[in-house]
């Protein structure tokens, strides 16, 4: 197809647009990356990713122009396999896996990625939320026997040093999501690690955690995750990552990643108060997964999928218009509770588009 | 009355028609002020706009969204940590 190219300016919004090329088939060209900038052109971990994405795929094309400030993508097939991945220290394995979760269970084999670098800082989701988070909401859509996340070694900035295996089974169509009830809050679930620093900081962000949380659930499992030598990775660092579950199986997560000079009561509040602001948005969808979760309804069998959610992010309203783009897919976005006037909750509606998984080897 | 029924518009935002019918940015659909301000603020709010748009501050692809200012702080206070108590299943309003 000649009409098969589409445009697109700014280094904003990249990695969603080379999800959707890359699931679409359409090419893209994206200019005006950082053209003012006094450093113009791409970032390391941009051309990282566009690496990275070559290696999951096969026969993809990447044109990247001398002052890299405009790049040439034609998206070749979702390969899979095996593949282990060097990330730069200037972002987490987060910037990387996000993406590559939204391509894996299109590949032809399924595919074993290891990565390496930062496993949680303060701009991406760390490997803790997207192993009980991200991974649970692609269950939704029926990709789920063989879905893992093995945290093999923690890296906190600036040094990094952990390592992670993502491992992710294929599937020929994604389910039709109908999920329009967000239930109750039921339980409560987090992580709390603490790497070359006293391992008691671990326990300390817990306590400061529960004292918010008691009053609510007594179902509140917060686990101290400790990792020792080798495995602790090279810089020092804690965190707390914090989720809680409904009666219907809506997520909603938060975390707080270790500050200089912060006591760790305090990044375990800032943790607790950041998953409170998420339950009180409500629906069943976390914020940071709208995308994700919009994407696959837009891959989802031909029938009308329904999703309620929170307002739009920024980065949702664009993935939106990104999808009119390279999908022709509307949604159809109208308030849940229309008698309400407190609700600002909306039902996300759109027909699927029926993606069929072509790259699967028949077997 | 015309104060009150902009307010509840601005509550209700068409967003099928802001998102793909509109020239705005997804921020200025999220921040701007659309309808209640006058001329002048329009004025001010683009071209800073504009300003930032060329700043050195770089925008991050960023998978978590940054918190509001305040955002966090306001759990502090005991009534409205109370206020969400129906959310959870021990909760007795059912909300």
């Amino acid at each position: 197809m000649s009409s098969s190219l589409l445009t697109f300016s700014g280094h904003q919004y990249l990695r969603q647009r080379l999800v959707l090329s890359i699931l679409s088939g359409k090419h893209i060209r994206i200019d005006k990356i950082r053209p003012e900038d006094k450093n113009p052109g791409l970032r390391d971990y941009e051309i990282s990713l566009l690496r990275l994405l070559e290696r999951v795929t096969n026969g993809t094309i990447i044109e990247i122009s001398v002052t890299g400030t405009a790049l040439l993508l034609r998206p070749g097939v979702i390969s899979g396999g095996t593949v282990v991945h060097e990330c730069p220290l200037t972002r987490s394995v987060g910037y990387f896996l996000e993406p590559v979760i939204m391509l894996a269970p299109f590949s032809k084999k399924p595919l074993n990625l290891t990565l390496t670098g930062i496993t949680t800082d303060e701009n991406d989701l760390s490997v803790d939320l997207l192993r009980t988070v991200t991974l649970s909401h692609l269950q939704l859509f029926g990709i789920s026997d063989g879905l893992e996340l093995r945290i093999k070694k923690r890296g906190a900035a600036p040094g990094g040093g952990g390592e992670v295996q993502f491992l992710c089974p294929i599937v020929k169509q994604v389910k039709t999501l109908n999920f329009v009830e967000p239930g109750k809050i039921k339980r409560i679930r987090g992580i709390s690690h603490a790497v070359r620093v006293n391992p008691q900081f671990s326990n300390r962000m817990i306590e400061a955690a529960r004292s918010i949380l008691n009053r609510y659930i007594p179902d509140i499992y917060l686990y101290s995750d400790v990792y020792k030598g080798e495995e602790s990775g090279k810089s020092p660092g804690y965190a707390l990552s914090i989720l809680a579950e409904s009666t219907t199986g809506a997520i909603h997560c938060a975390e707080a990643i270790s500050q200089a000079g912060v006591a760790p009561e305090d990044i375990g509040l800032k943790a607790t108060r950041a998953l409170l602001s998420e339950i009180n948005r409500g629906g069943c969808v976390d914020r940071r997964h709208q995308t994700l979760i919009l994407l696959m309804m837009v891959l989802g069998s031909e029938d009308v999928g329904r999703c309620r959610m929170s307002e739009p992010t920024a980065k949702t309203i664009q993935f939106l218009r990104d999808v009119q783009s390279f999908f022709g897919t509307s949604f159809k976005v109208v308030q849940a509770d229309p008698s309400d006037p407190e609700s600002s909750q909306l039902v996300y509606s759109c027909y699927g588009t029926g993606y069929v998984n072509a790259n699967r080897t028949l077997a | 009355a015309q104060a009150l029924a902009s307010s509840q518009e601005s509550k209700r935002k068409n967003w099928i028609k802001l998102i793909y019918n509109s020239d705005l940015t997804p921020e200025e659909i999220l921040h701007g002020e659309t309808k209640d301000t006058d001329e002048e603020d329009v004025d001010d709010f683009f071209t800073i706009k504009r300003k930032s748009d060329v700043s050195e501050t770089e925008v991050l692809d960023m998978g978590k969204e940054a918190y509001e200012e305040g955002e966090l702080e306001k759990w502090e206070d005991e009534e409205l940590l109370e206020s969400i108590r129906g959310l959870f299943i021990t909760g007795q309003d059912a909300g």
